[in-house]
């Protein structure tokens, strides 16, 4: 949950302000709002990469806008996943190794795979329906649709609380977009993930427990 | 521990992905590297083949002058004598309980622009150089008639001379002589094994033969008429008045110091004896200024290319963003994504040294026979001196030294990194 928060880019007049926002655990939130209004420096400030000028972040229990930039990072290894709108594979990994980075950096993920990452890997990319032939191949060779769905696997490897997902859809078609939105809910809800989505797309809403405009709010 | 190991296996996936760029700057590393072992290694070499131009002898006697001048016309064959000392001195020496054996060389003459040292078969039993190792002939045997000549190696290989030819000596110095023992032919009876020393730029006649070619040339040239026939030449006896210098082994090495200062202070004649192994490094002292000059050159050009290599890191960072991106989402410290540079670095530069340690030793390898035939310089190979491994060692070290330009740079805009790599366009 957040609350009064704010934020300025440097050489920005006046801070961005953003809505007080509540979800409990296993709960999946809809962000949507046009371009401009912050939307990913919402997601930027949640995941503990960028600091608040003003208010406060506290994510399971944990005041993390007050923790220290190291900390924040440890946290965010521990109990975030992460999709971005495309360019989301580390280019010199196989689609294997790109899934399993988050266990390398996080002994709370890696403990909670069974019974170990790459098998956990494994199963999530076939559930992903990523060919096995492709498993060890670079990931430049995937397709687009491919790379996000070996994103989703990523995010949702070690069972992180939390998954911020900024426009993973946009760079889709339709039938990808709504295929791949199903599997990453329904993967989250096995894990008890909560999703917070943001694109500027209304009709996914319907697939969200909640849903917040931004922008329109002061 | 274990992020330590994933930044290594992150760096190394990185350095094989991008090969293609890197292999070039490795490349260049690696010849640079190469250049800078090959210097060291050749220093440390040629200093040692210098150094043991001549072993196995303790003290060199010759008129009284300087103990580089004494050096370097006895040994070298550069310059000349001051003066000469009498036979008598010579035989005293012999006769000396203390002094193993002596070594008497006349020089003075030379054969197309070689010099010709006079001596007797001491030369080739006793001298030694390198690591103790004796002359040994080639081919044939060394000088027994009065016209006999024993060539050096280098000079045989030069001139294309080959046993039993006869050659003409010229009276004096210098490449081209207008006066020449032509009345007396030399044949050759043997030829050295190559030393990689100057024993091998000069050929040997006895000291009978010496002062048997100038007979009939006291006043410097050759006086018609006045000349020996080799015939009745050979019936004479021909013991000189006077030799150059000698070259003196001591029973006991600890006896060097008080026979070279009796030596030094004799009443009968004024001459200097000097240790070899003093005048030679004295000698190399004056030479080593060059090859340290070349040693710092061949540094900057391993500083060049690893400033190379960091501008093409720099160039590689803007490709890296979107990476550093996801790492840092996925929860990598600044500090990791930093370590990467620095990794990729110091593997890139140990696979440069490696390669060129095999570039080195292929190179050693293949050309030492080569360079012995060629230039008579003898360069083996061998296990790495300590000086050598911490020059190798410093490539690795200010590898990682430079790479903490894109490393600060990396870790202070990954401090800043939003959400997504779009904030960092």
């Amino acid at each position: 949950m957040t609350r009064q928060l704010a934020f300025r880019w440097p050489g920005q007049t006046t801070a961005t302000a953003f809505p007080d926002i509540r979800l409990a655990q296993g709960e999946h939130l809809f962000l949507h709002g046009p371009s401009g209004t912050g939307k990913s420096t919402l997601l930027g400030l949640l995941a503990g990469m960028l600091a608040p000028e003003s208010g406060t972040i506290e994510l399971l229990g944990q005041p993390v806008s007050s923790l220290k930039a190291g900390t924040r990072d440890r946290f965010r290894a521990n109990h975030m996943g992460v999709i971005f709108q495309q360019f989301n594979l580390v280019p010199y990994l196989s689609a294997l190794a790109n899934v399993t980075l988050p266990c390398r950096l996080s002994a709370v993920r890696r403990t909670r795979t069974s019974p170990d990452p790459e098998t956990s890997a494994a199963d999530l990319l076939r559930q992903l329906a990523i060919p096995d032939d492709h498993w060890h191949k670079g990931v430049t060779e995937l397709s687009v649709g491919q790379q996000q769905r070996v994103a989703a696997a990523r995010a949702l490897i070690g069972a992180p609380e939390i998954i911020l997902a900024d426009e993973p859809t946009s760079a889709l078609d339709a039938d990808n977009r709504d295929r791949f939105l199903d599997l990453l809910l329904a993967l989250a809800e096995q894990r008890r993930s909560s999703v917070i989505f943001v694109s500027h797309d209304r009709a996914l809403a319907s697939h969200f427990h909640h849903q917040q405009a931004l922008g329109a709010t002061p | 521990m274990s992020k330590v190991k994933l930044a290594l296996s992150l760096a190394t996936a990185s350095l094989w992905y991008r090969r293609r760029v890197l292999a070039l700057v490795c490349l260049t590393l690696t010849l640079s590297v190469s250049l800078l072992l090959g210097i060291q290694y050749l220093r440390t070499e040629i200093r040692q083949s210098f150094t043991s131009t001549i072993s196995g002898t303790d003290l060199i006697v010759g008129a009284r002058s300087g103990q580089l001048n004494l050096l370097l016309y006895t040994v070298f064959h550069i310059g000349d004598a001051t003066n000469n000392i009498r036979w008598s001195s010579f035989q005293k020496l012999e006769q000396d309980r203390r002094i193993n054996w002596a070594i008497p060389i006349s020089l003075g003459d030379s054969y197309r622009g070689y010099r010709v040292v006079a001596t007797n078969d001491q030369f080739l039993a006793r001298l030694q150089f390198g690591n103790n190792q004796s002359l040994e002939l080639a081919q044939g045997e060394w000088f027994d008639d009065l016209f006999d000549v024993v060539l050096g190696a280098g000079v045989a290989r030069q001139l294309d001379h080959h046993l039993n030819d006869e050659i003409v000596l010229s009276h004096g110095g210098g490449r081209t002589s207008f006066s020449n023992h032509t009345d007396l032919p030399f044949r050759i009876s043997g030829v050295l094994a190559p030393t990689g020393t100057p024993v091998d730029q000069a050929v040997y006649i006895s000291l009978d033969a010496m002062e048997a070619i100038h007979v009939g040339w006291e006043s410097g040239v050759a006086i018609p008429g006045r000349g020996l026939s080799p015939d009745r030449a050979r019936a004479r006896d021909f013991t000189p008045d006077s030799i150059t210098a000698a070259f003196v082994g001591l029973s006991q090495p600890i006896l060097t110091f008080q026979v070279q200062r009796e030596l030094n202070q004799s009443r009968d004649e004024p001459l200097s004896a000097i240790l070899p192994g003093v005048a030679l490094s004295e000698l190399w002292r004056m030479m080593g200024q060059f090859e340290k000059a070349l040693l710092g050159i061949s540094a900057f050009v391993v500083v060049t290319s690893l400033v190379g290599l960091v501008a093409v890191l720099l160039t590689l960072q803007a490709q890296r963003q979107r990476e550093v991106a996801i790492l840092r989402a996925t929860g990598a410290s600044p500090a990791l994504i930093a370590s990467l540079y620095s990794f990729e670095c110091v593997v890139l530069a140990l696979t440069a040294c490696l390669l060129a340690l095999i570039v080195g030793a292929g190179a050693i390898a293949g050309l030492s026979p080569w360079l012995l035939e060629q230039f008579g310089i003898q360069i083996s190979l061998r296990p790495l001196k300590q000086d050598e491994w911490l020059l190798l060692a410093a490539v690795p070290v200010s590898a990682l030294l430079v790479s903490l330009v894109p490393a600060t740079s990396t870790w202070r805009k990954s401090r800043k990194q939003g959400f997504g790599a779009a904030d960092t366009d």
